[in-house]
């Protein structure tokens, strides 16, 4: 009686694991997609850091960036959650994610500092270590969310830990309001979870 | 007019980071005054001295790379000297401590 819910919620969640897996397989973008995404991002990168336009500069960048880029091609864009066309994906990415992205996370840099030299002043602190369930699967996605949880009032992230399909994140907050764990995660990720769950995987 | 009181903001933001570097009380605490009023107090100067700079916009733009890089590494390194202290065994001054009941 008391061993069957056990073994059938055992198997609905390695069922549920393989699904999610085929998924991610699944929604992979082509080579040559990849290949002309980091050829993109390595070009822009070299245009700004060598700061000239004379043809020779152009003709050698493309060409050194092409063979960066196909060897290279599953760095950045791995992680990256297909959903509709490829240029649909990136309008949508420059025009409407990335602003958004960045709005949001230089009024919590501005509220993050203003906070610590309230503390400074203040010495009104009451650190804890908390642990906090992220939805996000892949490196990419779970690293800029690490990253952001960093940058974010009165968090700082310790150590992430992957287990049984779930990702769990070790928060330092430096003024512990909750333990409960859904409505720590709410107060510390925010809307950046939201964010990262339209781009990444 | 505008960078000017960037700049301000950049400087003061400074001194209050170093100001919690001495007056807090375990290296967490200290990590958290580092990591943010380092990467706010230098995002500022930056966009200050892009504002100031007499240059053309390729060269400003240098600028914003190097915004952007202080943006990803700063939260990665007070990361990996987080965690380095804790494995090393620092105790961290905290009412709870999840971790440690994890990793016994």
């Amino acid at each position: 009686m008391s061993r069957v819910p056990f073994y059938l919620k055992e198997r609905l969640e390695n069922l549920k694991g393989r699904v999610l897996h085929e998924q991610f397989e699944a929604s992979d973008l082509p080579a040559w997609e990849r290949v002309v995404l980091t050829w993109a991002v390595l070009m822009a990168f070299w245009v700004v850091i060598s700061a000239s336009f004379g043809p020779g500069n152009l003709v050698t960048g493309a060409a050194v960036t092409l063979v960066i880029a196909a060897f290279m091609r599953d760095l950045l864009t791995a992680d990256i959650r297909r959903t509709g066309h490829i240029v649909e994906k990136l309008l949508y990415f420059a025009f409407i994610y990335l602003p958004q992205y960045i709005v949001i996370m230089a009024f919590r840099l501005l509220e993050s500092n203003l906070r610590v030299a309230k503390n400074v002043i203040l010495m009104d602190i009451n650190p804890g270590i908390i642990k906090i369930k992220t939805d996000l699967h892949s490196d990419t996605g779970i690293a800029i969310l690490a990253n952001s949880i960093t940058l974010t009032p009165g968090t700082l992230t310790l150590d992430v830990n992957k287990k049984l399909g779930e990702t769990y994140l070790y928060v330092h907050w430096i003024e512990v309001e909750t333990l409960n764990r859904e409505k720590a995660g709410e107060k510390i990720k925010g809307d950046i979870e939201e964010w990262l769950k339209k781009v990444f995987w | 007019m505008i960078e000017v009181f960037l700049m301000l903001f950049g400087e003061a933001v400074m001194v209050f980071g170093a100001l919690g570097i001495l007056r807090f009380p375990d290296v967490y605490t200290r990590l958290h005054a580092a990591s943010k009023c380092d990467t706010g107090g230098a995002m500022g100067i930056i966009l200050a001295l892009i504002l100031i700079m007499d240059a053309p916009a390729v060269v400003r733009a240098k600028f914003l790379v190097l915004a952007f890089l202080i943006a990803m590494i700063n939260p990665m390194v007070s990361h990996a000297i987080a965690r380095g202290a804790y494995k090393y065994g620092v105790k961290p001054k905290v009412v709870v401590d999840m971790y440690a009941w994890d990793n016994p």
